[in-house]
């Protein structure tokens, strides 16, 4: 499940999967900024098909964030 | 359904445009009272895929009050060609958005009033300073009152409020050049407000278009941008069996074939009142089509639940030729380019045959299901014009038209023979307020029998006509099978009492060849010769279109002196046999 989430993030953050890993955000990724960051939650909403509350919005700061709140809501990561 | 790709597609995709160079450039602004981050990268991408380079500049947050007073701001620094002014009801309304009824009727009617003309006012002062065309949106209705059921009881409520706003800027948009409504609440109503507005976006970026909808407001919005560039279309040609009705007539059968009584056969009466109403518009529709001649003819004249007939196809290639083929002669016999047309055919091999062999042609990927193909047909953007002509609605029946005249050159003997049975009519018009949208389109999208080429927009041509140096007419051309329209332009320059030149001097190539040409030049030395002027000067400016005006000057007896060619205005004019010239 992870894969597709690389997918999305590496294609809003216009970055290789493989500079991808849990700890990427705005603090490591020079493209993820709050524009950026509001697209990928975007995209990632309509991938899963889920809805993050506001408070979730502004917890999440790394790709580790976005898989805990994705699991928080049903989808599965373990691979 | 039409469906478009993720806003990070056009996103990222328009970091790699720079190094592409076309030769179609043009330079847009988007001035917003909200965030449409994102809008201006999927113009770019939309733009490059119509191989024109967009250059973007996005007015700052809320800025755009600023940037149209200020002359000397980043906006007007920019130079754009084409601006969209795009504003949302909540920042209109202000706090009437939440507490509409604080005003009394009458405070809520003047509200409406003075917002209109301050908005007028904002446009004017763009255009007047940016030379720009001003696309402004229009508001979106609210859909939730406080008032509930009973809003509608109520004078001049919210929802009234907003649709006299919008009323009154279309009104009085009408009239402004340069200024065009862009019909947002349309786009909301489309695409549905709760699909389109997402409160978590709006709390955390003032964002009122949710992102996943943006490439949809692009792609309504490039529905100005291709008539500015004159990337419009103007032709449908189109494929038969499976495509205009449901079935293949040669197997199925005159009475076998799917067209109005069931729903896949409604389908296609739906596909085909679409196409009608655009052929009454304006656009030409043509058929291309591998078929028996006789069983598909005997399906548009006689099925009786046929929308479209022979009647509305100004080209009819129903044969066993191969499409590239018929789309090129569709092409020659309408005197219209490929770049004009656009190709609807269910046959995937066949649309992969044109794109490949006539690229200019826009191939249409008609989904399976017919019940889309109506929806495919009204979501195209390619079909806008940002003016329509009286010239435009007839033209349809005018090629009807043509298609007979060419038989009827087909079978006379010869030209003389052919011209005395059109029995052609002339009429020369003065330029006034119901002619110059057409002389101005004329000026601007006549290439062939164009002497000069000078390109002239509305404005210009209603500055001529108050000059008492020009003389600015038109001809209208009127034969046995029906009316042409106005189809020919002169403007000529009074150099002084002796000198007249002609400006510009043209055609439209639907009429070329029949004497009209000679006809407005008598009428133009016939009145010089009144005016006791002693020559008219014409010159021929090359283009890469316009031969067939090279010899026109030479051949109607006109000497080269110079760059120039001269007309001495004692000769007398030139004989044309079966032709009619009258002046209104």
């Amino acid at each position: 499940m992870s894969q597709k989430l690389y997918e999305i993030i590496s294609r809003v953050m216009n970055i290789q999967i493989s500079d991808i890993s849990d700890k990427s955000g705005a603090e490591s990724i020079e493209t993820w900024d709050s524009m950026n960051t509001y697209i990928l939650l975007d995209e990632i909403e309509s991938e899963y098909k889920i809805k993050f509350s506001l408070e979730e919005i502004e917890n999440i700061k790394t790709v580790k964030d976005f898989k805990k709140y994705l699991q928080n809501h049903g989808v599965d990561f373990n691979d | 359904m039409y469906s478009e790709k993720k806003l990070s597609y056009y996103i990222t995709t328009s970091k790699t445009l720079e190094c592409k160079k076309f030769e179609k450039k043009i330079r847009i602004a988007i001035l917003s009272s909200f965030t449409l981050n994102g809008l201006i990268e999927t113009l770019k991408v939309k733009c490059a895929e119509q191989q024109v380079n967009c250059t973007g500049f996005v007015s700052g947050y809320n800025q755009y009050n600023q940037d149209i007073l200020n002359k000397n701001s980043d906006l007007y620094h920019f130079s754009p060609e084409l601006s969209f002014l795009i504003l949302d009801t909540r920042t209109i309304l202000g706090n009437l958005f939440y507490s509409t009824y604080s005003l009394t009727t009458s405070q809520r009617k003047e509200f409406v009033e003075n917002k209109v003309n301050e908005l007028l006012d904002l446009a004017r002062v763009f255009v007047k300073t940016s030379q720009a065309k001003l696309i402004i949106s229009n508001f979106v209705i609210p859909t939730y009152s406080p008032f509930g059921i009973f809003e509608n009881k109520t004078e001049f409520g919210i929802r009234e409020m907003t649709e006299s706003l919008n009323m009154k800027l279309a009104n009085k948009i009408m009239n402004e050049p340069s200024i065009y409504l862009y019909d947002f609440n349309g786009f909301i109503t489309r695409y549905g407000e709760k699909n389109t507005f997402d409160y978590r976006q709006y709390f955390y970026g003032d964002i009122k278009i949710a992102f996943n909808y943006i490439p949809f407001l692009a792609h309504d919005l490039i529905g100005y941008i291709k008539p500015v560039l004159g990337l419009n279309r103007k032709c449908i040609v189109i494929d038969l069996d499976n495509t205009l009705w449901g079935g293949v007539v040669g197997e199925d059968g005159f009475d076998g074939i799917k067209i109005g009584d069931d729903s896949i056969g409604r389908a296609y009466v739906e596909f085909q009142k679409r196409l009608l109403a655009l052929h009454e518009r304006g656009i030409i529709l043509a058929i291309n089509s591998k078929n028996n001649f006789d069983d598909a003819i005997k399906v548009l004249n006689e099925h009786p639940n046929m929308i479209l007939r022979e009647e509305h196809f100004a080209c009819l290639k129903i044969n066993w030729n191969d499409k590239v083929s018929n789309m090129k002669e569709i092409a020659n016999e309408l005197n219209i380019g490929l770049d004009s047309m656009v190709f609807f055919d269910d046959d995937p091999v066949n649309r992969e045959f044109i794109k490949t062999n006539v690229p200019q042609v826009l191939t249409v990927d008609l989904p399976n299901d017919p019940s889309d193909f109506a929806d495919v047909l009204i979501m195209m953007n390619d079909f806008n014009v940002l003016q329509i002509t009286d010239e435009d609605k007839k033209r349809g029946k005018m090629y009807l038209q043509q298609r007979k005249r060419t038989e009827l050159e087909k079978s006379s003997s010869n030209i003389e023979e052919f011209l005395k049975q059109l029995n052609v009519e002339v009429k020369i018009k003065q330029a006034d307020e119901f002619t110059i949208p057409r002389i101005s389109q004329l000026t601007l999208k006549t290439n062939q029998f164009n002497l000069t080429t000078q390109r002239y927009q509305e404005e210009e041509i209603r500055k001529f006509i108050n000059d008492p140096n020009k003389i600015v007419g038109c001809a209208q051309v009127v034969d046995k099978f029906g009316d042409n329209g106005i189809t020919g332009v002169f403007i000529v320059n009074k150099d002084n009492s002796s000198e007249w030149t002609l400006d510009t001097f043209l055609l439209s190539c639907r009429v070329m060849g029949r004497g009209v040409e000679d006809g407005m030049l008598n009428h133009i030395i016939t009145k010089a010769k009144n005016e006791g002027v002693k020559k008219l000067i014409g010159r021929f400016i090359s283009t890469k279109k316009n031969k067939p005006a090279e010899n026109f000057l030479p051949n109607f007896g006109f000497n080269k002196e110079g760059n120039f060619w001269t007309y001495s205005i004692e000769k007398p004019t030139k004989e044309i046999p079966y032709l009619t010239l009258s002046v209104e």
